[in-house]
């Protein structure tokens, strides 16, 4: 670890007339943290460059298909299938691309948090640094800051380029040309706009307070892969379909980019069941129904054969227009969670008998 | 660090007498890398629990899909529906589960040796009687054979549970199905505790040359992740010689590596035909289903378009494929691969303490 440059003062009694040295804190956080944020650099730069040379040969096949014409040429399908093929590295949350640009957040901020402190409470060192003039807790709080607005701009920059890079499939009028459109919602959600930054900073956060208690860093970064992983299964599995309350239509034509929440069933009025019809009931009323071959039955395939016998589909959803109400609700919550926990290290830092 | 119980024997000429402890470095390993041990068998333990949970949602709902009579009832595409469904969590899992083990070999391995070194308590672990390489070999071998044992476990579990998504015949049924050579193939059989032995010789490496946990750590998860894109991207398609032939109906099962086109018995081109040939000869009333075969990014369509219009024109499209029965080969390639990569990197970190001036 690299030797921390604070003079130490001797006489604390004129500490309060000096004005505090928050500016040269930035030095100390450099040094003591240049591995950490060289690596943090590589790791993005390396992703930008990546994201960059594949995002463009992907944007300029999306505007050869678009500008072509008549679309229903085998030339414009030559160029759609050459657009739709290229989904395979990242299209969906399930995609090896998709799944490891999730990751980068918590890795940047399991290995970047749980260091600053618990590193100091490991090798000692703590002794020093918070003996010097400054204050132990300013020291913490300043480190803290720094890393995390560091952390946040660099991140905040890469989410722009991930939302170019996705751009194509989410522009309306995809389906049409037989272009492969996603809902913005679901897990890429995380990727892009201000949730990318703000999942950053939790986890930076959480790995700083992790360290804190621990006071190992090795345990202290399997800690926050397991706090991240079950908070953002959480966030993506349980919260965020409840951000805004779920518009509720018995239309069948639910808008392909919308993220449905939940389907059920009515009958004169009464709750039927959900969410698939029982096969009784489609063996009774749908058995001359043929579906294509391969295809999922679309949503509004039952509806169809079941409606005739009272029976009404609900479906509840998230339109796509709602994108960035649900980023800022999600970079707010993420955002207070990261400036509470924050307050708690820099708490336990104050208590804490040195 | 728990405190070491090796006695110190200061007169070194009866320890060539006496027989050398290798088995109570099993309680040395243990004593010191319980903590890990068992973070390992909770989250292997957690992973298995919801594995077989869903796996067996995942069994009933196939089981139901295909004993369902006749196939394209209504009915019947409910259940198919059903089971393809239940990709949209396990296709998601089978890539966070290849993260399993780059994690359990890069945090075990990097504490062995990184650990002794970073804080020094290896002036004392190696002036023991046992010797420095032995001490090191005997560590690392024993934590290798756990790991194996565990992983070779949990993978049994990961290949039932993902079993029904690589029968054959399902494309047939409109049942979602995948090569068992792409996404899965690492997590089952012989390749997923390979690649966990590799993780942790790799890590174990990377702490004898950097000394310190967490950038061995950080070092090793970049070079496995290398070697795992390496791997599945590059190595493994070239295993055995690919199957080429000029069928346009290739089986759904088979991993499809590239198309290329003859007319005349002379190479015309490779990939999809260029635009002015596709002008000429095909003409699509209808869009031809571009679509792939399945959620999640699967096998694409087996039946491709443009060999219908361009065939009666004298062009053959040459599909070139690994066929699934080739699993078994690739799996026991794969493995003894990364065998030797393993047993290479356990020798070269054994060479580096036995070189290395206490």
């Amino acid at each position: 670890m690299t030797a921390a440059t604070l003079p130490a003062r001797p006489d604390s009694g004129d500490s309060a007339l000096r004005p505090l040295p928050w500016r040269r804190m930035a030095g100390v956080t450099w040094r003591q943290h240049r591995f950490a944020l060289a690596a943090v650099a590589a790791l993005l730069g390396a992703l930008a460059v990546w994201l960059w040379r594949i995002g463009t040969s992907m944007h300029q096949a999306y505007a050869a298909a678009v500008a072509c014409r008549p679309a229903s040429s085998g030339a414009c399908r030559g160029l759609v299938n050459a657009f739709d093929g290229m989904n395979n590295h990242m299209v969906s949350a399930a995609s090896p691309g998709g799944v490891f640009l999730q990751l980068v957040p918590v890795l940047i901020g399991a290995f970047a948090g749980a260091p600053v402190l618990a590193r100091e409470l490991e090798t000692g060192t703590f002794r020093y640094a918070w003996t010097q003039g400054f204050g132990r807790w300013r020291w913490a709080l300043a480190k803290l800051v720094l890393l995390g607005v560091v952390l946040a701009a660099a991140t905040g920059a890469v989410g722009v380029l991930v939302s170019w890079y996705y751009d194509p499939y989410f522009a309306a009028g995809n389906q049409s040309l037989g272009l492969s459109r996603i809902p913005p919602f679901v897990t890429l959600f995380s990727l892009r706009g201000i949730a990318f930054p703000a999942w950053t900073l939790a986890a930076f956060v959480i790995g700083a307070l992790a360290g804190m208690l621990i006071r190992r860093v090795v345990p202290a970064i399997v800690a926050t892969l397991a706090v991240y992983a079950g908070l953002a299964v959480a966030a993506g599995g349980f919260l965020r379909e409840h951000y805004l309350t779920p518009l509720v239509t018995t239309s069948p034509n639910v808008p392909g980019t919308a993220w449905i929440i939940s389907q059920w069933w009515t009958k004169d009025g009464r709750f039927a069941f959900a969410p698939d019809p029982p096969l009784s009931l489609l063996n009774q009323f749908c058995s001359a129904l043929q579906t294509g071959k391969g295809g999922k039955p679309s949503f509004g395939t039952f509806a169809q054969c079941l409606a005739p016998h009272g029976y009404t589909q609900w479906n509840s959803y998230q339109p796509a227009s709602r994108f960035w109400p649900f980023q800022w609700i999600e970079g707010g919550w993420l955002l207070a969670l990261s400036a509470l926990l924050l307050a708690a290290t820099i708490w336990l830092v104050r208590r804490r008998a040195a | 660090m728990t405190a070491l119980t090796m006695p110190a024997r200061p007169d070194e000429d009866d320890a060539r007498l006496r027989p050398l402890p290798w088995r109570r470095m099993a309680g040395v390993t243990w004593r010191q890398h319980r903590v890990t041990l068992v973070s390992v068998a909770v989250l292997l333990g957690g992973l298995a629990a919801w594995l077989w949970i869903t796996g067996t949602t995942v069994h009933h709902a196939y089981a139901a899909a295909i004993a369902c009579h006749p196939a394209s009832s209504a009915a019947c595409q409910g259940q198919a529906s059903t089971f393809n469904g239940t990709w949209d969590v396990m296709g998601y899992a089978a890539v966070l589960l290849q993260l399993v083990p780059a994690l359990i070999g890069a945090f075990a391995g990097a504490l062995v040796l990184g650990r002794e070194l970073e804080t020094g308590t290896f002036r004392f672990a190696w002036t023991q009687g046992f010797g420095r390489w032995r001490w090191a070999l005997a560590k690392l071998v024993a934590l290798a054979v756990v790991l194996i044992a565990a992983t070779g476990a949990f993978s049994i579990l990961s290949s039932w549970s993902y079993q029904p998504y690589l029968a054959a015949g399902n494309q047939a049924r409109g049942l979602y199905g995948n090569s068992p050579l792409v996404t899965v193939f690492s997590l089952r059989a012989v390749a997923f505790p390979a690649w966990t032995l590799a993780a942790f010789t790799i890590s174990a490496l990377a702490g004898m040359l950097i000394r310190r946990v967490v950038p061995a750590i950080v070092a090793t998860l970049a070079v496995y992740a290398g070697l795992a894109i390496a791997a599945a991207g590059l190595l493994r398609e070239h295993y055995l010689t690919p199957v080429v032939t000029s069928s346009p109906n290739v089986p759904g099962t088979a991993w499809l590596l590239g198309q290329s086109w003859t007319k005349d018995g002379r190479f015309a081109f490779a990939g999809n035909p260029p635009m002015d040939l596709v002008n000429r000869f095909c003409n699509f009333s209808q869009s031809p289903g571009g679509k792939g075969g399945g959620p999640g990014g699967g096998p694409a369509s087996s039946v491709n378009p443009f060999a219908q219009c361009l065939a009666p024109h004298g062009y053959t499209m040459w599909t070139s494929y690994q066929p699934a029965s080739r699993f078994w080969p690739f799996q026991w390639i794969e493995g003894g691969w990364l065998l030797a990569l393993s047993a290479l990197l356990i020798a070269a970190t054994i060479w580096l303490v036995h070189r290395r001036a206490a």
